[in-house]
C-alpha cells in the first residue's frame, strides 16, 4: 500500500521528466507531416556522419525505373558504442523505410523506421550482435 | 504502427533492467563520498581521467507536486522505468512529434547508455526548493529585450541566422558550460597533463583545455562561445572558474557576465561527482547550485562533426523557401479568380 502511495506521489515528476527527445533541429521543419513514405529499397551507400547518418536507397518504382532516395537516420555516435561500424550494413542490403519525404519534394525523407527484409528492425532490440549475423540479401 | 512500439518498449525494459542491476545510487551520501580517495596521475593530481557520461533522467528543476528532495529508491527506479517507457514511445504516429527517426534505433534514447541511479528530485540543490530562483528585474526586462529582438529577426526559419546555435552546429544549450545531459551523446573524456586537464564535450566536440597555473582571465573585451576557464584543486576536488562568456549564448536566459564555478570531485572508482554554481545577479536574485553524478562509461568517442553532415539544415530551409513558393502560387491563384 505503501508503495503504491509512494508510485502515485512520483507520477506528476515523471511526466515532466519524460519530456521527449529532442533532436538538434526541428524535423517537421524540414520533412513534412503530409507526406508519409513506405519505400522498399536497396542500400547503395550508408554515411555514418554526424549530426546525422544518411542512407542512399535505390528504390524501383511501379514503373520499374529506378529512383535514388536518401533517408535520414540518427547520429552514429552511440551506434558505435553499442558497436555497429560502417561495416555493418552492407551496400545491397534491402530495406523497407516507412517515413516522411522532405518538404521541398525530392527524394529525400526521414527513416521513421527501417526494416530489413526478413522483418527485423535496423540495429533495434539489442539486435546489433544479430545483424553481424545477417547475410546481406539473405531471406 | 503501434507494433514497432511495442517491439521497442520490450526491448527498452530488458535493456534497463539490465541496466539497473549495474547501477549505483550516487548523490544521497556525501559522507560516503568523502571516504573515497583518487588515484594520483603521475604528476600528482587527482586522476579524473577516463570516459564518463552525465546521462540522466533527472531535470534540472524538482517537478511540481514534488516536494522532497530525494526519492526512495524504489520511487526512483519507478520514475526511470516511466520516462524510458515515454521515451521509447515518444511519438504518436501521425503527429508532427512522429517526423523523426526512431531514437531506439539508433540507440539514442537514455536507456540504451550507461547512468547513475541518481536519488534526487531535482539537479537544482541550491536554493532548497530545487527550482532556479526567481528573475531579478534586470533580468526580467533582458528577457522581454531578447524575446523582442526574436521577434523583430523574423521566423526561426527566415534566415540561417535565426536557427537555433544547435541547428547551425555551434553550441547546444546543454553543451555548455556548464554542462548537463540530453538524450543522447552525453559522453565526456576527461585527460590530465602538468598543468592542464582537458574536458573534451561529445555533443559538437568542444574541448577544453582548461590551466591550473593561476593565470588571469582573458582581458573582458574577449567573449568566447565556452567563455574564458581557469582551473585549480582544492584537496581532491577540481574547481573550474568561467566568465567571458557571450551575450549570444545565453544559459537558462543568463547574461553574459555569468561566473560559473565548476567542481568534480571523484568519489568512487567510476563517478564523478560534478557540481556546478551560477552567479549572476544580473538574471538571477540568488546564486543557484546544481550537482550530477558521472558514470564511467565505454568509449571511444566518436568525433561528432556536427558541421560536416548538417544537411538537415539545407533541408530545413529549402522546405520553407518551397513552402512559402506554394503559399505565394496559391495566393496568386485565388486573386486572380477573383
Amino acid at each position: 500500500m505503501r508503495m503504491r502511495r509512494a508510485v502515485v506521489g512520483v507520477a506528476a515528476g515523471v511526466l515532466l521528466a519524460a519530456a521527449p527527445v529532442m533532436a538538434h533541429h526541428a524535423f517537421s521543419a524540414e520533412f513534412d507531416i503530409n507526406k508519409p513514405i513506405k519505400l522498399r529499397g536497396t542500400l547503395t551507400k550508408w554515411e555514418m556522419i554526424n549530426p546525422h547518418s544518411w542512407f542512399h536507397f535505390d528504390v524501383k518504382g511501379a514503373d520499374g525505373k529506378v529512383a535514388s532516395w536518401m533517408i535520414e537516420g540518427g547520429s552514429p555516435n552511440q551506434l558505435i558504442k553499442l558497436g555497429v561500424t560502417k561495416n555493418t550494413l552492407a551496400v545491397g542490403t534491402e530495406m523497407i523505410i516507412e517515413g516522411y519525404q522532405a518538404k521541398d519534394g525530392t527524394n529525400k525523407g526521414v527513416g521513421r523506421n527501417l526494416v530489413l527484409a526478413n522483418g527485423q528492425r535496423l540495429f533495434l532490440g539489442g539486435s546489433v550482435n544479430q545483424l553481424t549475423d545477417i547475410k546481406p540479401g539473405a531471406k | 504502427m503501434s507494433q514497432r512500439f511495442r517491439a521497442g518498449s520490450g526491448f527498452v525494459i530488458a535493456a534497463m533492467l539490465s541496466g539497473l542491476a549495474t547501477m549505483s545510487v550516487a548523490g544521497q551520501s556525501r559522507a560516503t563520498a568523502k571516504a573515497y580517495t583518487a588515484p594520483r596521475t603521475p604528476d600528482g593530481q587527482p586522476d579524473l581521467q577516463g570516459i564518463w557520461t552525465n546521462n540522466t533522467f533527472t531535470p534540472l528543476e524538482r517537478p511540481k507536486g514534488v516536494t522532497k528532495e530525494f526519492y526512495t529508491r524504489e520511487e526512483a527506479l519507478e520514475v526511470i522505468k516511466r520516462a524510458t517507457l515515454v521515451e521509447s514511445e515518444q511519438t504518436e504516429p501521425g503527429t508532427v512529434a512522429d517526423v523523426h527517426y526512431d531514437f531506439t534505433q539508433f540507440g539514442l534514447d537514455r536507456s540504451q547508455e550507461t547512468m547513475a541511479l541518481n536519488l534526487r528530485t531535482s539537479l537544482i540543490v541550491d536554493p532548497p526548493a530545487g527550482r532556479l530562483p526567481p528573475l531579478s528585474v534586470e533580468g526580467q526586462r533582458r528577457a522581454a529585450d531578447r524575446a523582442a529582438a526574436r521577434k523583430a529577426r523574423g521566423g526561426t526559419h527566415d534566415a540561417v541566422q535565426n536557427e537555433p546555435l544547435g541547428a547551425r552546429c555551434i553550441l547546444m544549450d546543454r553543451n555548455g558550460p556548464p554542462m548537463l545531459a540530453g538524450a543522447y551523446n552525453n559522453g565526456y573524456q576527461i585527460m590530465q597533463a602538468p598543468g592542464y586537464v582537458m574536458i573534451l564535450t561529445e555533443m559538437l566536440h568542444d574541448a577544453r583545455i582548461i590551466p591550473l597555473d593561476g593565470r588571469p582571465h582573458l582581458p573582458a573585451n574577449v567573449r568566447q562561445w565556452t567563455g574564458s576557464y581557469r582551473g585549480r584543486w582544492e584537496g581532491q576536488t577540481l574547481v573550474v572558474e568561467t566568465t567571458n562568456l557571450t551575450d549570444k549564448f545565453a544559459f537558462q536566459g543568463a547574461s553574459e557576465n555569468m561566473r560559473l564555478i565548476e567542481r568534480f570531485t571523484r568519489t568512487a572508482e567510476d563517478t564523478i561527482l560534478y557540481r556546478f554554481t551560477v552567479e549572476d545577479p544580473a538574471t538571477w536574485t540568488s546564486p543557484w547550485s546544481a550537482e550530477v553524478p558521472w558514470k564511467r562509461t565505454t568509449g571511444p568517442i566518436f568525433e561528432h562533426a556536427c558541421h560536416e553532415g548538417n544537411y538537415g539544415l539545407y533541408n530545413t530551409l529549402a522546405g520553407a523557401r518551397a513552402e512559402e513558393k506554394k503559399a505565394a502560387g496559391e495566393a496568386e491563384k485565388k486573386e486572380t479568380s477573383k
